[in-house]
């Protein structure tokens, strides 16, 4: 169908007011971080510091240890990412392929978990990492955020491992394969797109998180997480919101790394079932 | 290459029985069908036997060697899918060999046998091509490679051609026959196409709701249908069905205002149940324009023409088959002939058919077995 000139500005009207929409946070983040403290209380704002501070970015790398935290993320999302994607992986593609009586109710019990707000398990999960002596450790987050990151990717998975014909592995299994070597020879190299969708949904879940850090995680700073580090800048009296700005530019400067990375798979997985 | 041995084999699912008793022994070499409509079974019965369903009962063996409980890799059998199943992350080579692979086949021999394979098949420009890369046919040339490159006991295809375009799909069944012929392997084969059945099978197996109607080479299915089902099912238009009767023991049809005598086995005819009468059929390629032995004149409410040949339907006192015995769904109105497409045929213009009444089925109507 062809547009008419109208439609056709209509659209990218729309496409350009979407955009700026979401964006507008981001920049505002970026503006805060150039702006001087005393240009921030000032009314009417200005969209644009006249002086853009790029110092505080230096000031807040050197007074705050960001690369100790973020280092603490990255291993608290990668621990998290890496054993939730082994049990959902092998949970996800058991729903899809074995009939097992039970089995459908049970997939839909593992999503009840997801339904619990995570500020209710953070009192059971405190009490148990207490007891095991994981409290302070970044461990507490790995299984914690697993928790919260599995029943989603359970399902996601289960979702993706559907759209895959099961002849593939009946015919891998003709061809010689057991039924777990032809889920690794055949239906995880296909499954790359849905798996780097499901993975890149885990890391942001657990990279986002705050409560399970701020509960589980001692009160020396070196233990803590990028998003707990933040908060901590908050003055009882003045903050600093161009230090916090900053800092929260560091923070997600990653993910966005990360997203432009798998971008490619990303689309293709998260579209793959709608197309067939 | 293995002769086959099927023996009493069953499938439940619940309380569901899609499979029932079924026995069937192949030879080595033969080329066997399993035919008939969906759900019948077939399907299932071939999963059975490549070791990816369990059978509910009955044993299974290949070449003298039980497989009932061997995983589908130990059998030494190939498969063909119907949605090819190839491998997408894989080249055409490594498809074909993967299966060598995962026997720890030297990678040398592998590769000689794949290109051996490839020429077979004429794909040899395809081998390192993936399989998003490749027509339908290719894909289906591919699938047969991975099969062959094997040398297994057995070939295993489950409707391999019904994904292709109608041309395509007559060119491959003649190149599936004639590598049968140079390969010999034992083959069995699936499909709800009765052409396919009748011209690539040394032997028919016709099923219906998990039960063996029939096993027959194609000439005599067709000439000497067991029962009801079998006579509907084979041909195409399905063959004639009218009311006939017992008249001093002997079998009678009343065909257009004539009564005609049936030959059939005198003993078979007494046993037939009388509450529902019997039913003789007639195929529409045996009905003749023109004079013959029995002539009978009719107005056509209907003249297909495909060319060659010519559809006549006209009106006659048609017998509904029992449900339990019907091929299709569909509810024919009147009579088909097949005829040369001899004349100009106008609706509702009389015309004069005959038909050699040796020529007519008699089957019994309550338990759908012929009577002749």
């Amino acid at each position: 169908m062809k547009r008419t000139r109208l439609q056709s500005l209509i659209l990218y009207g729309v496409v350009v007011l979407t955009c700026a929409f979401l964006l507008f946070p981001v920049y505002w983040l970026i503006v805060t971080a150039l702006s001087t403290s005393a240009e921030l209380s000032r009314l009417p704002p200005s969209f644009w510091p006249e002086a853009p501070q790029w110092g505080t970015f230096a000031k807040v790398f050197a007074e705050r240890p960001i690369p100790l935290w973020l280092l603490n993320s990255t291993l608290a999302a990668l621990g998290s990412v890496s054993l939730s994607m082994v049990v959902s992986v092998l949970a996800g593609y058991s729903l899809s392929r074995f009939s097992v009586r039970g089995g459908h109710s049970l997939g839909l019990f593992i999503l009840t978990a997801k339904m619990l707000p995570a500020t209710l398990l953070v009192i059971p999960l405190f009490g148990i990492f207490r007891q095991v002596g994981l409290i302070g450790s970044l461990w507490s987050l790995v299984i914690a955020h697993a928790t919260l990151i599995i029943p989603f990717t359970t399902w996601m998975l289960k979702g993706y491992f559907d759209t895959i014909p099961r002849e593939l592995e009946q015919s891998a299994m003709v061809d010689g394969c057991s039924p777990l070597s032809a889920m690794v020879r055949v239906i995880l190299p296909i499954s790359t797109p849905g798996l780097a969708a499901t993975a890149l949904y885990a890391f942001v879940l657990s990279w986002s998180d705050y409560a399970y850090a701020r509960t589980f995680l001692t009160n020396q700073q070196g233990s803590w997480t990028a998003n707990l580090g933040i908060t901590t800048m908050k003055g009882e009296y003045v903050t600093d919101w161009n230090e916090v700005s900053a800092a929260a530019i560091f923070i997600a400067v990653p993910i966005i790394v990360i997203y432009l990375f798998l971008e490619r798979y990303l689309v293709g997985g998260l579209t793959a079932g709608a197309e067939k | 290459m293995a002769n086959i041995s099927i023996q009493n084999v069953y499938k439940n699912y619940g309380s569901l029985n899609v499979l029932k008793e079924f026995s069937l022994e192949i030879e080595d070499g033969e080329f066997v069908v399993l035919v008939g409509p969906s759900g019948c079974g077939k399907s299932t019965m071939l999963k059975i036997l490549a070791g990816l369903e369990p059978a509910s009962g009955g044993r299974i063996f290949i070449g003298g060697r039980e497989m009932t409980d061997l995983a589908p890799g130990d059998r030494d059998i190939a498969m063909v899918f119907q949605n090819y199943a190839l491998y997408p992350h894989l080249t055409v080579a490594e498809n074909i060999g993967f299966g060598l692979k995962m026997r720890k086949v030297a990678k040398k021999e592998i590769a000689t046998r794949i290109k051996d394979a490839a020429k077979i098949l004429a794909i040899e420009n395809l081998l390192q091509r993936r399989p998003k890369e490749l027509s339908g046919g290719q894909r289906q040339r591919v699938a047969l490679g991975r099969a062959i490159v094997r040398e297994p006991q057995a070939f295993l295809m489950d409707e391999p051609l019904s994904n292709l375009d109608a041309k395509l799909r007559v060119h491959m069944r003649a190149e599936i026959s004639a590598l049968h012929q140079r390969l010999g392997v034992t083959t069995i084969y699936v499909t709800h196409d009765q052409i396919e059945a009748m011209t690539m099978a040394d032997r028919v197996v016709i099923m219906k709701d998990g039960v063996i109607q029939q096993i027959a080479d194609p000439d005599t299915l067709f000439r000497k249908p067991a029962n009801l089902f079998v006579a509907g099912f084979m041909g195409s238009p399905g063959m004639n069905f009218v009311s006939a009767r017992q008249v001093d023991g002997k079998a009678e049809v009343e065909l257009l205002g004539q009564a005609v005598p049936v030959d059939a086995d005198p003993g078979k005819l007494s046993g037939a149940a009388s509450s529902k009468g019997l039913i003789a059929g007639i195929r529409p390629e045996y009905i003749k324009l023109g004079d013959g032995p029995l002539r009978f004149e009719v107005k056509p409410t209907l003249v297909e023409s495909l060319g060659s040949e010519q559809y006549v339907y006209f009106s006659a006192d048609e017998h509904a088959v029992p449900a339990e015995f019907r091929a299709d769904d569909e509810n024919r109105k009147g009579l088909i002939a097949r005829v040369q497409n001899a004349a100009h045929l106008g609706v509702g213009e009389a015309v004069t058919l005959s038909l050699d009444p040796a020529r007519i089925h008699l089957f019994d109507a309550a338990s759908g077995k012929a009577l002749n």
